[in-house]
């Protein structure tokens, strides 16, 4: 019996063995492969698209820039994941997109990645990147990546222009008014049917990017963390989070927004508004274009306005943001062996910036896929389509923004998206930066996004009413005791040694 | 055991040959139908047993880049990590409550259905009930999530139009720990019921239809026939059945409760599968959550193996 134990365990460990032997195999024998200097440039890129896109785009960048491509391309949703595996089964391409750096800290640290910010200066294009979101993306100020400029805020309000001409409201430049047109969307009958079908906010179970955070900028509460009394500090015990809990709160109970928002999809959220329901929604305002092609198709009489600027109770207006890039570029030493491959590659990507590159890749062919009007690219409307199909997935691989490598902004001819745009542009004089960017905490990626989780499900309850301000902050204690502390103490320590 | 050897060896030497000569035999004279069961031992070893080795990193540091053989070991620390947890014993509790539910609740009544859709002694009619009840099966539970969703949902959720309209104030089903348990058993019922059912009327159709002719002769009623006659002769079917999902203790469903979780409900639905996700995959702490599902996997083995120890003791012959 003994003995059958230990041979079945010999057997076991044989098998495990021969596998991992495998396995080393094929990590040499891929890597042998991409480490050629006339091999593919092998990459993992995000498809935020149903379908992969064909060659055709492909072909044109690398005609254009002399290299040969092998993208492999992974659905956003499970990006991570596929990430992680590929991690742990050493099959990393060269080029990997990375969304949270945090996640990837530990293997940054240990040396898995190249640091590319001593050769960025030696490219034309690649040295026109922002520094300040270079800035940004710095992990213990060093820079490891190149990244994909997104614009700072998109924050604001979609609303019904048509409801508010109605009631005679103007866009709410302060949170009173915006709280008196959620009323009034509800009580006095916006669409004018005599019947009481409508609401003001429509919003979703997303803290981020629904309504919550636009809100709690406006009324001035730090993004994520705050500085008090030189310690950083998490929004949450910041008397103007407070606020607009007890805000939105009351606009819950009264009745103003969706009842079910915390379990509510981004698509039904937007049917509510898309279907003469709800009359506010606070997001992203290039979201505008989109809900009122649907919105319009079922009442043809809607019309829709955007709007940023609304102020807090200190009469100033102030609106969260990004780091400034959607993604970041990232070279596993795994893959790229040797400096020169590295150069190769950073000399891809720097020839990726060039204008005319830059727009092959984000606006397709001339002509074809789009035309140039008032210097903006603007989408042939009957080949929509193809350009979704064949171009719109290449963005995910864009390199700056348009500042930076020149190439076209989108024109619409559906003037709320022209002005959603402004208002981008506009938002940027009155950002709230996250003060633990560049900062570095430990205990933060171990445990962070679960303690998170307890502070989230406490801002859900506060505002349906489930938990009073005591048990809000016996949360807020709860996160300090299993290792909140531990994050303020190691970031304050960080900024203290930054500054 | 060596003295027996010392004391005749030959005889034993002789005694083993022969034996092995016949389970050689044995072998030989059945070699199709161990060819046949091949890609089923195949297949547990490659997908089942072979996989396990990846619990070692439960007692790891693991790191990816560095892999098993890389990464530096912890020995128990995941697991005190779990055990101190201070949400640990919420999620065990949750864990249980709800598996209890499905066997008190949920596993019966398909044994109910399968009896009264016995009785029905028209064909047709008895073949298209047992058809549609059964489809739910065929649903992911993402739709039967979204289907309840719709039908319970304050913002013109048709449920609480029809209380509104009935006089009764709204019910708030999605977001409040009480209504957590009852959507998830129904959603539960409605989904698997059906399914079972065939099981239980494929094991009533082979009882022996005398044992129904005496037992008429002898004046029992239907009720009399069911409890005397249909029950006891599908009990073994029922207590393997029983013992089987037992073995799925801890598997409520992953996708099921972590598409009804939500911060207003997880004091009552987090449970160890949507904790591991959370904490674990969600944050990429592999060894932790390779920990937390190790642990899972132990309550769920002596659960099996308690429950096959008491059907053997009740004369029942068990899973193994």
């Amino acid at each position: 019996m003994k003995r059958s134990k230990k041979v079945v365990l010999y057997a076991g460990v044989c098998v495990g063995l021969v596998g991992l032997a495998a396995c080393n195999q094929n990590e040499s024998a891929s890597s042998e492969g991409g480490g050629a200097s006339d091999g593919p440039i092998t990459m993992m890129a995000t498809l935020h698209t149903p379908e992969v896109p064909d060659k055709k785009i492909q072909n044109m960048i690398e005609e254009e820039t002399g290299a040969t491509l092998d993208i492999q391309w992974v659905p956003g949703d499970n990006y991570d994941e596929r990430l992680n595996a590929a991690f742990a089964t050493g099959t990393l391409p060269q080029v990997v997109s990375i969304q949270n750096p945090d996640l990837f800290i530990g293997a940054i640290q240990d040396d898995q990645f190249w640091e590319v910010g001593p050769y960025l200066d030696e490219y034309e294009n690649l040295s026109k990147l922002k520094p300040e979101i270079l800035e940004n993306s710095k992990i213990d100020g060093k820079i490891y990546s190149i990244y994909q400029g997104r614009p700072l805020s998109r924050s604001g309000i979609i609303y019904r222009k048509d409801w508010a001409d109605n009631l005679g409201l103007e866009a709410p430049t302060n949170i009173d008014e915006v709280y008196e047109m959620a009323r009034a969307f509800t009580e006095d009958d916006p669409d004018g049917n005599g019947r009481d079908d409508t609401f003001g906010i429509t919003d979703r179970n997303d803290m981020q990017y629904g309504a919550f955070k636009a809100v709690a900028s406006w009324h001035g509460t730090p993004n994520d963390w705050g500085i008090k009394d030189g310690v950083i500090t998490p929004e949450f015990m910041f008397d103007e989070y407070m606020d607009t809990l007890n805000y939105i709160k009351d606009i819950h109970e009264n009745g103003y927004m969706n009842q079910d928002f915390p379990v509510t999809s981004k698509t039904d959220q937007q049917d509510m508004f898309k279907t003469g329901k709800a009359g506010i929604y606070i997001g992203s305002m290039g979201d505008v274009e989109t809900i009122y092609r649907d919105a319009v198709a079922l009442n043809p009489d809607v019309e829709l306005d955007v709007h940023n600027y609304v102020e807090g109770p200190d009469g100033e207006y102030g609106i969260w943001s990004i780091p400034g890039y959607g993604s970041l570029m990232m070279f596993p030493k795994s893959a790229v062996e040797t400096e020169d491959e590295l150069k190769k590659i950073l000399d891809f990507f720097d020839k990726l910036m060039d204008t005319d590159t830059m727009n092959t890749l984000v606006w397709g062919v001339e002509d074809e896929h789009y035309t140039v009007e008032d210097g903006l690219a603007k989408t042939i409307a009957e080949n929509q389509q193809a350009a979704d199909r064949e171009v719109k997935p290449y963005l995910s691989i864009e390199i700056g923004e348009a500042e930076t490598s020149g190439r076209y902004e989108g024109y619409s001819d559906y003037p709320p998206k022209t002005k959603a745009t402004e208002l981008e542009k506009d938002n940027e004089q009155y950002l709230i930066q996250d003060a633990s960017i560049g900062l570095h905490s430990d205990e933060y990626i171990q445990n962070g996004e679960r303690l998170q989780g307890i502070i989230q499900d406490a801002t859900y309850q506060y505002i349906l009413g489930q938990l009073d301000e005591d048990g809000f902050n016996k949360a807020i204690d709860n996160w300090k005791n299993q290792g909140g502390q531990t994050i303020m103490d190691e970031y304050t320590e960080s900024y203290n040694e930054l500054n | 055991m060596a003295n027996q050897v010392s004391l005749e060896p030959n005889q034993k030497i002789n005694l083993k040959a022969a034996r092995r000569k016949e389970r050689v035999n044995k072998l030989k004279k059945n070699k199709l139908i161990y060819l046949m069961i091949a890609p089923g031992i195949l297949y547990f070893l490659i997908y089942k047993y072979f996989p396990m080795y990846g619990l070692i990193i439960a007692f790891q540091d693991y790191k990816p880049y560095l892999g098993i053989t890389g990464s530096p070991w912890v020995g128990f620390a995941h697991f005190e990590r779990l055990f101190q947890d201070p949400d640990f014993w919420m999620i065990f509790k949750n864990t249980i409550v709800l598996f209890i539910l499905q066997l008190v609740i949920a596993f019966p009544i398909p044994i109910i259905l399968a009896l009264m859709l016995n009785e029905i002694r028209h064909q047709f009619y008895k073949k298209s009930i047992q058809t549609l009840i059964y489809i739910p099966h065929f649903m992911s539970w993402v739709v039967i999530v979204s289907i309840s969703y719709v039908m319970l949902t304050l913002d013109g959720g048709i449920i609480n139009s029809l209380l509104r309209a009935m006089g009764f104030g709204p019910i708030n089903f999605l977001l409040s720990e009480e209504w957590f348990r009852p959507m998830y058993i129904l959603q539960i019922i409605w989904r698997e019921s059906g399914w079972g059912t065939i099981i239980f009327l494929a094991a009533i159709a082979g009882v022996d239809p005398q044992l129904y002719e005496a037992a008429k002769i002898d004046g029992a009623s239907r009720l009399r026939q069911i409890w005397h006659i249909t029950l006891p002769s599908i009990r073994s079917v029922i207590i393997i059945l029983l013992i089987l999902k037992i073995g799925d203790v801890l598997e409520l469903g992953f996708e099921h409760v972590y598409l009804l979780l939500n911060s207003s409900n997880r004091a009552v639905a987090e449970i160890f599968d949507t904790y591991v996700f959370t904490a674990g995959l969600q944050q990429g702490q592999f060894s932790y959550s390779t920990a937390v599902g190790f642990f899972k996997g132990i309550v769920g083995l002596i659960l099996v193996i308690g429950a096959n120890k008491l059907a053997k003791k009740y004369g029942e012959e068990g899973v193994y």
